[in-house]
């Protein structure tokens, strides 16, 4: 039983990873005002990507990119959904905290061998950009640890069964700031500094061709369903069943590609200002409230 | 048009050899030998026409001659002077300008690689447009562009038929 | 168009998936260049087709040459095709790249581009409309189809060829060849 939660869990993140993909291009495209792509668009070019023959620059080209989907498989397996959480009982949120830091690590190890300053540049601006949501990220981490007085995420679902949501409860304004800097940890506009293909050539996925494309491409299906999946288990109650799940996830996602098929692309220095700015200040107050009415 | 008439009269005044007209409103056209060129831009620039908007060339064949234009304007007045000047065809030789006015090197640049003219004194005078160049300077009047492409571009064979052979 | 049948896609999913995802290196040769952005925005969109643009060669499928080529616009695009993984298809817009268009006595513009680069489509037109360009994208699937869009096997196979000629316009190259060139004697020299 506990193999197939094992197998189970980073395919079906897979299938609602590629999901929200080809969702994200049917919406921008419609509110264009055009027909878009079918939804299953990214699965045909993964399928494409994988009969193309890439080109090596070296072995840390490719390890490095296998270590960052490893990294984010890893991720999946302590994400509770809906009831199936394969590791449950090994550390919670510190571990995800701390291996989600593998996947701009794997991407900036592979970056170095490419020989493209392109790469170099992309890095720099994930890194900094990282720095800019880390800062209001701990501090919200910090707030609902605080509160529910457990670093578990199988209880802190539990603990807001029926409709007593963390959003409702004094974690309010901790939520209100996690939902500011979901544009940041996503990669959507206004923060797409990192692939900004009119700047900097697609960032660190430049010297990236067919296969490696594809593990790009999976790697960013995962990395979108993580972090949706963690905002929704921490602060919305996780869900009964995968259904209920599912749509939580949708509704936040469908409201992010709005905002992001609206702005304009920010620079690293605004977006900085930006995110030490109000998601700190609110997610500090967080903190203080989550101290007074434990 | 006073201001103008009178800057005619100083430069005929000054210069020997210049002839100086008015063709058309708001331009004027100064003629001038090879020695008197580098003197009058610097009269023009002090004039208040700090800004060379162009050097071009005329080739004019039957006469033998090259004729560069420099062509200058002011922020400040609607006047467009013309200097122009003659320059033998064979070894065409001039000197720079670009101690009057720095923006000369890539016109110089250009009418070297495209007519021939050498001019003393410009560092860089390496081809901008034209690539493994081998032939005459193509904006020459005896330079035949229809023999050129027949020498150079239609003789190179047909990958297909190459592979139907071997 | 055949996108809806699975059984096609799982006989052969190589073949479909280079169909249905043609992505476009965006490089801007000529005046053609005016006539790619209405096709890839909204009025006449070619992302239901499965073509969108992308910012480099080695993430890209297909190649448009659009419009006139001088010689060092040539050189740009050998060093972009070469970089681009394979299989990859080119196809050529308006008369120019056919047999030298308007500019068919110019010393400075390539006339045949199919010596230098091996070419799978054309279209004719100065410059074509964009409902020509999707005409262009469909007869390219039914080429793929049919195993017929074999620009990159030739030059591939031809390799010695075409750089012989891009020799010559060139002089020296500054990049080495891309596929190994051995020189063995004709046998009946």
């Amino acid at each position: 039983m506990k193999v197939v939660e094992f197998v189970f869990s980073p395919f079906l993140a897979f299938i609602i990873g590629v999901f929200f993909l080809g969702l994200f291009r049917k919406i921008v495209a419609r509110i264009h005002q055009r027909y878009g792509p079918p939804i299953i668009q990214p699965l045909l070019d993964v399928i494409k990507l994988f009969h193309q023959k890439g080109f090596s620059h070296g072995v840390l080209f490719d390890l490095g990119l296998i270590l960052s989907l490893a990294g984010s498989i890893v991720v999946i397996l302590f994400l509770p959904f809906a009831g199936i959480c394969p590791l449950k009982s090994s550390g919670g949120l510190l571990v995800i905290l701390y291996m989600m830091l593998f996947l701009p690590l794997g991407i900036a190890l592979s970056g170095g061998e490419g020989a493209n300053p392109n790469i170099s540049i992309g890095i720099s601006r994930k890194l900094i950009l990282s720095l800019g949501y880390e800062v209001p990220f701990l501090l919200i981490i910090i707030s609902v640890m605080n509160f529910y007085k457990t670093i578990s995420i199988v209880d802190i679902v539990n603990s807001q069964g029926g409709f007593r949501w963390a959003l409702f409860s004094p974690l309010f304004f901790s939520g209100i700031a996690y939902f500011m800097i979901l544009p940041a940890m996503l990669g959507m506009r206004p923060f797409d500094i990192v692939s900004a293909p009119q700047e900097i050539s697609s960032g660190p996925q430049v010297e990236y061709g067919g296969k490696y494309l594809a593990l790009s491409h999976i790697q960013h299906a995962f990395s979108i369903f993580i972090t949706i999946a963690l905002f929704v288990n921490l602060f919305l109650g996780g869900g009964e069943n995968i259904f209920f799940f599912f749509l939580k996830m949708l509704v936040v996602f469908v409201s992010m590609v709005l905002i992001h098929s609206v702005f304009p692309r920010l620079r690293l220095e605004q977006a900085l200002r930006y995110l030490w700015r109000w998601p700190t200040i609110f997610a500090f107050l967080g903190v203080i409230v989550s101290q007074i009415m434990r | 048009m006073k201001v103008n008439k009178e800057l005619k009269k100083r430069i005929e005044k000054i210069y020997k050899n210049t002839q100086v007209e008015f063709p058309e409103a708001n331009r004027m056209v100064i003629k001038t030998k090879q020695g008197n060129l580098l003197p009058i831009l610097e009269f023009l620039k002090s004039e208040g026409f700090r800004q060379l908007k162009a050097i071009s060339c005329v080739d004019w064949i039957e006469e033998k001659e090259f004729e560069l234009v420099y062509q200058v304007a002011s922020l400040n007045s609607p006047l467009h002077i013309m200097v122009k000047v003659r320059i033998g065809r064979e070894d065409a030789q001039m000197e720079t300008i670009m101690k009057i006015f720095g923006n000369a090197q890539v016109y110089e640049r250009e009418i070297h690689e495209l007519f021939g003219v050498k001019f003393r004194g410009n560092p860089d005078l390496s081809p901008l447009f034209l690539e493994n160049w081998q032939s005459i300077p193509p904006f020459r009047k005896d330079f035949d562009t229809r023999e050129y492409v027949k020498d150079v571009f239609d003789k190179i064979p047909n990958v297909e038929s190459e592979n139907e052979k071997s | 168009m055949d996108r809806k049948s699975v059984i096609k896609w799982i006989k052969e999913p190589g073949k479909m998936g280079h169909k249905y995802s043609l992505w476009a290196v965006y490089f801007c040769t000529g005046c053609g260049i005016i006539e790619i952005p209405p096709v890839i925005t909204s009025r006449w969109d070619a992302e239901r087709f499965g073509v969108i643009p992308v910012a480099t060669p080695r993430q890209a499928n297909l190649f448009m040459i659009t419009g006139y080529v001088s010689l060092k616009t040539l050189k740009a695009i050998i060093r972009t095709y070469e970089q681009m993984p394979e299989p990859k298809y080119t196809v050529a817009f308006g008369s120019c790249p056919i047999n030298g268009g308007m500019y068919w006595d110019s010393y400075n513009t390539i006339k045949h581009i199919d010596k230098y680069i091996p070419i799978d489509g054309w279209i004719a037109g100065c410059m074509p409309r964009p409902e020509a360009i999707f005409i262009a994208v469909t007869k390219l699937w039914m080429m793929i189809d049919k195993g017929a869009a074999t620009g990159y096997i030739r030059y591939r196979k031809n390799y010695k060829f075409y750089r012989r000629n891009q020799e010559k316009l060139f002089g020296e190259l500054a990049w080495p060849p891309l596929y190994p060139i051995d020189e063995k004697e004709d046998e009946s020299e």
